[in-house]
């Protein structure tokens, strides 16, 4: 080959190629995408995060949670993961908007979490049988109900106000993203619930259209097959618990404390476990006057020594807040969710049958 | 300079490697230590080995050949000590902050900012050089492994750029930012690492056996197909993710077009060694040499493979996609650069490797290394997605599927490590002057007349 510019016009001109094609291009269709809402501005989804989501984001990067687990679920054509529960419909770009870095991931060393958050404990929807009635309308009563569930959110960074404060940078809702829906808003509380200017859509939502936002929550997170199991007062959440793999010990499974304990001492929950443990997040210290509030609740050889405690922390908490915040089970117009879910739009009756499919 | 640098990297990101193999298997080991843990070792080690030695091990051969092939001295030295020190100093700052925590989050690119910008700094001075160099060329002729030298040199600038600015600078929007990474993950694999790995490949084998190559049309035909082609793959890592399925299936079709460079260039090396490869039993670079040019046949086709529909959807997220990339930093790329290294520094440092044992063992454990590590890897790969596509299976029995091969790659790490400290003791010897004062290369079988022919 002779002379350098056709060498030269050659080497630029495919890699400009490439780049506008696979970077530019895309990046026009589906760069720049909104959250969805209805045409009155509610139920917006997604909801940008919260301070403690944010910060939990970076702690999750930093320690490359990525390299085990990631975060989008198939198509269910595609492959098993909605059979496979780890979500109730594929992951969509809108789904990621918010999210910087995105862990989509390319390793399942580890379960998929996209929908971590979605599969913590929902007391309140498992209650009324067949869950079906109405959710949204009846989740306060029965929030402070079941024992079990009270345990958890007592240990979860959210509900002290002295913690809201502690985090100066962190928008107060932030606590309550963290905690697993103290406040018993269906799914929503779960979500982020962050910064100031969507808050106000957010729980606004959740309380104020319950015909359309009703059958969509329960849908992922209420276990399809258990709502009896669930309805008996959650005694036993290992049994109640949709989820295959674990069978947790005391705290309902994917509960903000279930997260501390299994981050802090993974093979206490699953003797099978390959997740290594993260120890360093997490301080061992004497026992003032009381115990802690969010001091983890730990069994066998993980407890501590009389007098001590382990309490998460702040990083160990937004991690959690983090992994809380992971749901994407609110539907999207542009994508078809598995079974009837995606119908339900308007009937609240379908939540109860939606998850047939997947068993 | 390049090298003793990668030599340091090579065996520090072995002993990290070392480490993230096994900690898969006992996870508890380290658990309290927060920079050891699994998931800052395991970017470390990768980032090590791709930038530290792959990056810098490839820059010094591809260099010395761009010095070779321009006819001239190399000029302006000062600018690539430079630039030598700067990616150094890139590297260390990146690994530092990975195992503090200050990962980007980013697959491939997980150096922190203040790294790269340092990188950055540095392979601006290296490029400059190479341009300047080309400037001063002499001979109209540009022969094959300068198109591949000169891609890459240009490539990577742009595609480093381009995976910065729009992940760090503006960054995109939602799950773009792991097509971008992705895009440039791929690239990185085949338009830097490749494109200098078949460059050098380009100049070893027909210059060790002192013939022509076989076919300079099908050497352009493979080179613009390949620039081309490989440029547009990375989508296809992220099979049926939440992308629009035009990008994915574009990157599939562009790795199945994938093949034809991968036929041209096999098809050429193959019948320029034609007749030839029992020469593969003297010299340690045609050894190195071809094993890589073949590996990356292989690569390229379990590239195909892997990212089939059909088939990506059991392998997508298993230890299969880690094999792919071994096989093509290590068993392509590495496996190349080991044979340059080997023809190279004697020619630098004026005297010939002092061990033909030792050039052997370290073939051989590398081979075996590479090739076992390869086969654990599928093999649990292939088997974790199978279970993982069969819901009646509780997760955690599919990760258990994967433990005993992951124990079979934790040894062939071990035989990886062996032959790079024999490989970097070798290097010390040379470094240090004490290798053989002779006029005759170090055969590894050492019969008389068939040697001539080898040193060109």
């Amino acid at each position: 080959m002779k002379g350098l510019a056709p060498l030269f016009l050659g080497i630029f001109g495919t890699f400009a190629f490439s780049w506008v094609g696979l970077t530019v291009i895309p990046n026009l269709q589906i760069g720049h995408l909104n959250p969805q809402m209805e045409e009155d501005g509610s139920d917006v989804y997604p909801q940008p995060q919260s301070g403690m989501v944010t910060r939990g984001a970076r702690v999750y990067a930093a320690n490359g949670c990525i390299y085990c687990h990631s975060q989008q679920v198939r198509a269910d054509y595609a492959a098993d993961d909605i059979e496979r529960k780890w979500g109730d419909r594929r992951s969509a770009p809108r789904d990621y908007i918010f999210e910087r870095p995105v862990f989509l991931g390319k390793m399942r060393m580890g379960q998929d979490i996209a929908n971590i958050g979605a599969r913590a404990p929902a007391e309140q929807e498992n209650a009324p049988p067949g869950g079906a009635a109405s959710p949204a309308a009846s989740p306060t009563p029965q929030g402070g109900a079941p024992s079990p569930s009270v345990a958890p959110s007592g240990v979860t960074p959210s509900p002290s106000p002295a913690k809201a404060a502690s985090p100066a940078p962190a928008a107060p809702p932030s606590g309550a993203t963290a905690s697993p829906s103290p406040a018993g808003s269906p799914a929503t509380s779960l979500s982020p619930a962050g910064s100031p200017p969507a808050a106000a859509g957010s729980p606004a939502a959740s309380p104020g259209s319950p015909a359309p936002k009703a059958p969509a929550t329960p849908s992922p997170k209420a276990p399809p097959a258990s709502p009896s199991p669930a309805a008996a007062a959650n005694a036993s959440p290992a049994a109640g618990a949709p989820w295959p793999v674990q069978t947790s010990g005391e705290l309902p499974m994917y509960s903000a404390a279930w997260h501390h304990v299994h981050l802090f001492s993974p093979r206490s929950i699953n003797v099978d476990s390959d997740m290594p443990s993260y120890r360093f997040l997490y301080q061992m210290r004497r026992i003032s006057d009381a115990p802690s509030a969010d001091a983890l609740q730990l069994t066998g050889s993980d407890a501590p020594p009389e007098g001590w405690e382990v309490v998460p922390t702040f990083d160990a908490k937004c991690l959690v807040a983090y992994l809380m915040s992971l749901n994407q089970s609110h539907p999207l117009k542009e994508v078809r969710s598995a079974g009837p879910a995606a119908a339900p739009a308007q009937s609240s009756a379908a939540p109860s049958t939606s998850p047939a499919p997947a068993k | 300079m390049f090298y003793t640098s990668a030599m340091a990297w090579l065996i520090l990101g072995t002993l990290l490697a070392g480490f993230v193999s096994f900690k898969l298997h006992a996870p508890d080991m380290f658990s309290d230590i927060s920079f050891l843990t699994w998931g800052r070792v395991r970017p470390a080690h990768m980032n090590v080995m791709v930038y530290g030695w792959a990056s810098m091990a490839g820059m010094g051969t591809a260099i010395w050949l761009m010095a070779r092939l321009c006819r001239t001295v190399l000029r302006y030295p000062l600018l690539l000590v430079a630039g030598a020190g700067f990616w150094n100093l890139g590297v260390l700052l990146g690994v530092g902050g990975i195992l503090l925590g200050d990962s980007t989050g980013y697959q491939w690119l997980e150096f922190p900012g203040y790294a790269a910008i340092v990188l950055f700094v540095a392979y601006t001075l290296i490029v400059s050089w190479a341009v300047l160099m080309f400037r001063f060329r002499r001979g109209e002729q540009i022969y094959i492994t300068q198109w591949y030298l000169l891609g890459a040199f240009l490539w990577f600038p742009w595609l480093y750029a381009a995976g910065q600015l729009m992940l760090f600078v503006v960054p995109v929007q939602g799950v773009l930012q792991s097509a971008v990474g992705w895009w440039y993950a791929n690239n990185l694999l085949f338009l830097w690492f490749g494109a200098i790995g078949l460059g050098t490949a380009y100049y070893m084998i027909p210059k060790v056996i002192g013939r022509p190559v076989y076919s300079y049309h099908l050497a352009a035909i493979g080179f613009w197909s390949y620039a081309l082609f490989s440029s547009w793959t990375g989508m296809q890592r992220l099979v049926d993710g939440p992308f629009p399925a035009w990008m994915i299936t574009a990157s599939i079709a562009a790795t199945i077009l994938t093949i034809i460079p991968v036929a041209t260039v096999g098809l050429n090396h193959h019948m320029t060694m034609q007749g030839y490869f029992p020469l593969m039993r003297y010299s340690p670079t045609l050894r190195f040499t071809v094993f890589g040019a073949m590996s990356y046949t292989v690569f390229s086709l379990l590239g195909v493979l892997i990212s089939l529909r059909s088939v990506a959807r059991y392998v997508n997220f298993t230890q299969a996609s880690i094999a792919y990339s071994h096989l093509g930093l290590y068993a392509f790329f590495t496996m190349v650069i080991f044979g340059s290294m080997y023809y190279i520094v004697p020619r630098l440092i004026g005297r010939e490797w002092r061990y033909a044992s030792l050039i052997k063992l370290h073939f051989w454990a590398s081979a075996y290394g590479i090739g076992l590590m390869t086969l654990m890897l599928l093999a649990g790969g292939f088997l974790q997605g199978a279970d993982m596509e069969n819901p009646s299976l509780a997760f955690s029995e599919t990760t258990e599927t994967v433990l005993p091969y992951l124990r079979g790659r934790s040894l062939a790490g071990i035989l990886l490590t062996v032959s790079h400290f024999i490989f970097a003791y070798h290097f010390g010897l040379m470094l240090l002057g004490l290798g053989r004062q002779s006029t005759v290369p170090t055969f590894l079988n050492p019969v008389e007349a068939e040697g001539s022919e080898a040193h060109v």
